[in-house]
């Protein structure tokens, strides 16, 4: 009879990683580059490429701070935020324009565009065309569940801002999925 | 379609994605420079070298102060040698030990790293340092 598995616990592979062992970390990467991935690629705009530069990116600085993980959290939820926060530097240092105030009269209204019916791929194609910024606030808000504190915090800018500028993608979106809008 | 059942097909998007490449093999190409956890870590041979370079100047100082310089005798330093060396002044006692064991560790992490520019360099400073250990005590005495 075969020698049952060992069974490796994120906790001790993170340990054995910070210090030094890489086969640890690569379990580590196998067990959490999925759920990396999924989020920097949608943050990316659904760009196979970059997304995987940020999660090279993201796994090598996971890496380099381990010795700081305090273990306060679970290790999948430090290196998520960890992956997240190299998706929105790599926003910021594209050149993306800081988020300004919005002004009600640049928003569509909201009564004025319906909920339309979207396929995944096509909201997904409708998303990745959306502003950086204001992808990443309806990418972190509405998909991935963030608090508009949390999102503020991240970016950079007010909660207000925030807001208004999940607000402004959720009407963009909209518009783009309007029937016999070109996607 | 109302709001309610947009947001929840929005969130249905939140699901890992496997990446279409295995990333690991670039990742781990890129773990090599970085050397992480340890670099932050502060190997001991870096705090022992930083240490030892302190320690020899301020002997070195101190001896200056004294004035127990003998007239200079040469170049009479070589590059240490594998032995542990004890020098005759006893204040130059503990920068020798510091000395020896930062070399002793940095020749161990060039075994894992016979590469690295940087630890050769470390290895070659305490060498010169050991060297101008020596030439102290030898003034000393």
């Amino acid at each position: 009879m075969p020698p049952p598995p060992v069974a490796w616990s994120d906790a001790d592979d993170a340990r054995a990683a910070a210090r030094g062992d890489r086969q640890a970390f690569q379990r580590l990467y196998r067990q959490h580059v999925d759920r990396v991935y999924g989020a920097v690629y949608r943050l990316a705009g659904y760009d196979h490429a970059r997304a995987e530069d940020l999660t090279q990116d993201a796994f090598v600085r996971a890496w380099q701070k381990l010795a700081d993980f305090r273990h306060e959290s679970a290790f999948g939820t430090w290196l998520y935020r960890l992956a997240v926060n190299v998706a929105l530097m790599d926003i910021r240092s594209r050149g993306a324009q800081p988020v300004g105030f919005v002004g009600e009269e640049d928003l569509p209204d909201p009564g004025e565009v319906p909920f339309c019916a979207a396929e995944r791929e096509e909201l997904e194609r409708a998303i990745a065309k959306l502003p950086p910024r204001a992808r990443a606030v309806l990418v972190l808000h509405d998909v991935e569940g963030w608090r508009h504190e949390e999102i503020a915090s991240e970016l950079d800018m007010a909660v207000g801002t925030s807001k208004a500028q999940l607000h402004r993608a959720r009407g963009l979106l909209r518009r783009m999925l309007e029937p016999g809008e070109p996607s | 379609m109302n709001e309610f059942e947009w947001r929840r097909q929005l969130r249905e998007l939140r699901a890992p994605v496997v990446p279409p490449h295995d990333l690991w093999a670039r990742i781990d190409a890129a773990l090599e420079p970085a050397e992480p956890a340890r670099t932050s870590a502060r190997p001991g041979w870096l705090l022992a070298a930083s240490f030892a370079g302190l320690s020899l100047l301020a002997v070195g100082l101190s001896l200056r102060q004294g004035a127990v310089i003998a007239p200079q005798q040469g170049s009479t330093a070589t590059a240490a040698t594998q032995a542990p060396w004890k020098p005759d002044d006893p204040r130059l006692a503990g920068a020798a030990v510091e000395l020896d064991a930062a070399r002793l560790e940095l020749r161990q992490a060039l075994e894992q790293a016979p590469h690295s520019a940087g630890l050769q360099r470390l290895l070659s400073r305490t060498h010169q340092q050991q060297s101008r250990l020596r030439q102290l005590d030898q003034q000393a005495g």
